[in-house]
């Protein structure tokens, strides 16, 4: 979408300064320093360069200035025109033009010095040749100045302009001067805008803003219009025309019915019909104002008459289908009181979104959006009732509103203990526990190498004692069904007692066996190192036992014996392989054989025929005698042929002292 | 009432809030305004809690849930689960779900009677779903987008959807869901509704990017002004189409 913003085009600098900004940054960005004896070649670049440099800088900033300024001929027809009747549209694009001649004329000079220089043979003609050139330059610029001094007013005079944007929702007011436009325009809108007891107190358009309905609307004030030919209308006149133009907006035609303003209404009603054809289209209303002079009833029966005719006319540019409504189609009002001011504004504002909501309607891309438009209504599928769940204490606090002092927020303690990032409020304020005094309390997150949470069940009590109770009612039922009897022989009551404590120490561990079973899901098996409670010791096996008439002794000492330290490891895989040997017999060799690795599928002591060598035999002597040969040596760990060497890399007599005229080579 | 509020400088309060009619939740910010807002406006009614979830700061598209319970994700931290247990009041369930879609507010939209699910959730997760949250499931795209939480956010009152779903999609949607629904936007006509914003029966949270016309359309189709049934009236409607024209 355009933007008409003509706040951002660049200063025009007057002619004198832009030939001074252009010299001295030609000066300032190329080379100064030249002299005769350089080579000529060198001579003739260094002043091309200031030729073209100059040449560069002038087209840039040339270029900005065509670039910038709107094309009239492009932008909006309200701007086009407004640009017109402000500036005169022939004079604008004269200014214009010129610069683009003188663009070109430079570009010209630049090419023609450029050309001649080539053939400058000497550092002082060639010097001549660009004070020439950089002086034409400048007469052309000279020349245009009184262009760019306009076309500066004229930037100025835009950036001032009130940024109108003709394709949005506008309400534009128009009528005599001194009817009461910019007082309306001060009520409705905050643009305060001046308000003087003459005429033309507004002397161009002014912009402000009102909503109605959600929506943003852009209202103009306009210089007041006089009934005169097109032809006689000063520039302040046209203003409101071309608006009147070339805006699509909701118009108000301002009639100033008490005849304080100095134009009688018959005056005042031969304008609107003078300029009635500006209306076609647009929603419009006539609006009679300053009601507290004179009442509309109280006018004469020509006026009444003038009054009414207008307002046929008004009707007519309404083009709907149906039948016109009369509503909102002649209003009356009083600034000074404000009487109606408010019924003027919706009414104007209620009639353009109905025009344009009309429009949109029947748009293409309005199809797209017919959908959300649409509030789809459930149909009851069954009987279920669906209530809205409002906490009674919401519906509560809402009733007595009114009554409701200001809570304390967390925001305002927050201010009060030194603000954000400061304050950390404690989340743990709010918790809904049993008991108050656990908030604060600390769970801890890991015990004894465990995640706390993965324990906690918030029913695991209750599921416990349900499971014992339940447990315990089954085994009372077994016992009493289980006849004590085994294989149909009657127990004498001992053997009964014993087989009673049997089964309930069989009941009970089962029933030990199935808790840890179900919590073993949730539960990893605990380490017999997190037992805190050392239940499970040697020295309370030992003691079971005995009481039970067993020598624990063996146990025991079986049981440590798992626990023994670690060795080396290699011995007792030996011998944990030996256990299984008849003999137990072992030699030293046997453990060192199996220390080393080599491949299964060939005998230890086997040499592979060849290298040489007749037959595995020969081979085995031979390595034989070479390691005889090492022995010795080895053994005083004295140097051999296979330990690596490190030669002396830089010896010192041939890196050192007066090498000159090749003694490293004879070296 | 609808509000217009910024979490941190973001319009997409539905991504940092979950709001309910039994509670809220936020996250814990680097200030309190945004929870200051929640809590003023909620009037102490009910509980508003700030916890993290998964120790992001986006509950509102990782959680879900209704007056009955809240449904957390797999991935959510013993603690924070411990702390919104204790800080939500004992009838609200509070459960993980073992579901490969971690963001569930993306997944799930539901109020306190429905819920809509991603076509893709699990079997158990939908079991959950209806056991914790108390509501019947219904497997549903809306306007082609399977992130039904993402897309739709709905009360027992009404119930706001994708700005392109069709109005027999609109219909079937309504009747499965037993409120009146509207296609529309938040935020200055982002579709994606639910992130832009927080709302229950009684109240609604938008982005600060909603446009006056938008949070008319939300308040009255969640009715939250007057009792008229989520009817947008005739002011709305040419605000609405002058607004579909700007761009």
């Amino acid at each position: 979408m355009v933007q008409y913003n003509f706040k951002k085009i660049t200063v025009v600098p007057p002619g004198k300064d832009f030939i001074d900004i252009i010299l001295s940054r030609t000066q300032r960005q190329t080379p100064t320093v030249v002299h005769k004896g350089y080579a000529i070649s060198r001579i003739r670049q260094f002043y091309m360069r200031k030729v073209r440099y100059s040449q560069q800088n002038f087209y840039e900033k040339l270029s900005t200035i065509i670039d910038e300024f709107p094309r009239l001929d492009d932008i909006h027809p309200f701007y086009g025109d407004l640009l017109h009747v402000l500036y005169n549209k022939d004079h604008y694009k004269l200014a214009l033009g010129q610069i683009n001649t003188a663009r070109n004329i430079i570009a010209k000079i630049s090419k023609d010095y450029l050309r001649l220089l080539k053939y400058g043979d000497s550092l002082y003609r060639c010097k001549c040749l660009k004070v020439a050139a950089l002086g034409r330059m400048c007469t052309v610029v000279k020349r245009i100045s009184p262009s760019l001094a306009y076309l500066e007013q004229i930037r100025q005079h835009m950036a001032r302009l009130p940024s109108i944007d003709p394709n949005t929702r506008t309400v534009l007011i128009c009528g005599y001067p001194n009817v009461g436009k910019s007082s309306f325009m001060n009520k409705v809108t905050r643009a305060d805008v001046d308000v003087q007891p003459y005429a033309f107190t507004t002397k161009s358009l002014f912009v402000g803003h009102t909503d109605y309905k959600y929506l943003r609307y852009q209202v103009i004030d306009t210089p007041g219009i006089l009934d005169r030919p097109f032809e006689d209308r000063n520039i302040i006149e046209m203003c409101s025309i071309t608006a009147l133009a070339h805006l699509r907006a909701a118009v108000l035609f301002f009639l100033d019915i008490s005849g304080s303003c100095g134009y009688s209404i018959a005056q005042q009603a031969a304008l609107f019909h003078s300029i009635k054809s500006l209306f076609m289209n647009k929603p419009l209303v006539i609006v009679c104002n300053k009601t507290d002079l004179q009442p509309l009833e109280g006018l004469s029966e020509d006026d009444m008459k003038l009054v009414m005719e207008m307002k046929a006319e008004a009707m007519k540019t309404i083009t709907q289908a149906g039948d016109p409504n009369e509503e909102g189609v002649l209003l009356t009002m009083s600034t000074l009181t404000d009487d109606g001011v408010m019924a003027v504004k919706n009414a104007a504002c209620e009639r353009l979104l109905e025009q344009r909501v009309d429009v949109k309607m029947k748009s293409k891309k309005m199809v797209d959006c017919l959908n959300r438009f649409h509030v789809a209504v459930p149909k009851p599928r069954d009987n279920k009732e669906r209530p809205v769940c409002i906490p009674p204490a919401v519906l509560e606090a809402r009733a007595n509103d009114a009554a409701k002092q200001k809570k304390q927020l967390e925001k305002d303690l927050e201010q009060e203990n030194g603000g954000a990032g400061v304050y950390s409020a404690s989340l743990k304020k709010h918790y809904m526990l049993a008991n108050d005094e656990w908030k604060e309390d600390i769970l801890p997150e890991i015990l004894d190498g465990h995640n706390v949470a993965d324990f906690l069940d918030p029913d695991i009590l209750e599921r416990c004692e349900e499971l014992e109770r339940e447990e315990g009612l089954r085994l009372e039922e077994q016992a009493a069904q289980d006849a004590f009897e085994i294989d149909g022989h009657e127990l004498t009551d001992e053997q009964k007692e014993i087989l009673s404590q049997i089964r309930k120490k069989k009941a009970l561990l089962i029933q030990e066996h199935r808790m840890k079973k179900r919590t073993a899901e949730s539960r990893p098996i605990v380490p017999r190192k997190f037992d805190k409670d050392r239940k499970f010791t040697t020295n309370r096996m030992g003691r079971q036992l005995s009481s039970m008439g067993v020598d624990p002794s063996a146990a025991i000492a079986r049981s440590q014996s798992r626990g023994r330290k670690r060795e080396r490891s290699l011995s007792r895989a030996a011998a944990n392989a030996d256990a299984m040997e008849v003999d137990g017999q072992q030699s030293n060799k046997k453990l060192r054989l199996g220390s080393r690795s080599r491949s299964r599928s060939r005998a230890p002591e086997e040499v592979v025929p060849g290298e040489g060598f007749k037959d595995s035999e020969q081979k085995k002597k031979a390595i034989k005698k070479a390691k005889d040969a090492t022995k010795k040596r080895n053994k005083d760990a004295r140097r051999g042929e296979a330990d690596r060497v490190i030669p002396t890399l830089k010896p010192k007599h041939l890196f050192s002292g007066k090498r000159t005229l090749g003694k490293t080579s004879r070296r | 009432m609808a509000s217009r509020i910024k979490f941190e400088n973001s319009c997409e309060v539905g991504v940092f809030a979950r709001l309910t009619n039994a509670y809220c939740l936020v996250p814990p910010g680097a200030s309190e305004g945004f929870y200051s807002v929640l809590d003023a406006e909620l009037g102490g009614g009910v509980p508003v809690v700030r916890s993290s979830v998964a120790g992001t700061r986006i509950v509102g598209r990782l959680c879900v849930g209704n007056k009955r319970g809240l449904l957390l994700p797999h991935n959510a931290t013993d603690q924070e689960v411990q702390h919104l247990r204790n800080s939500l009041p004992d009838e609200v369930v509070v459960r993980c779900v073992d579901e490969r879609l971690s963001a569930l507010g993306n997944c799930i939209a539901c109020n306190d009677y429905v819920a809509l699910t991603h076509p893709d959730l699990d079997k158990e997760t939908e079991e959950v779903i209806s056991d914790v949250l108390g509501v019947e499931v219904f497997r549903q795209t809306i306007a082609g987008n399977i992130l039904v939480g993402s897309y739709c956010t709905f009360t027992n009152k009404g119930g706001l959807v994708h700005p392109q779903t069709s109005v027999e999609d609109l219909d079937e949607l309504s009747t499965l869901l037993q409120v009146p629904l509207v296609a529309g936007t938040v935020n200055r006509g982002s579709d994606v509704v639910s992130a832009g914003i927080a709302v229950n029966d009684w109240t609604a949270f938008c982005g600060s990017d909603t446009t006056a016309t938008e949070v008319s359309v939300v308040e009255s189709v969640f009715r939250l002004r007057d009792p008229r049934p989520g009817a947008l009236g005739s002011d709305v409607k040419s605000s609405m189409v002058q607004d579909f024209f700007r761009s």
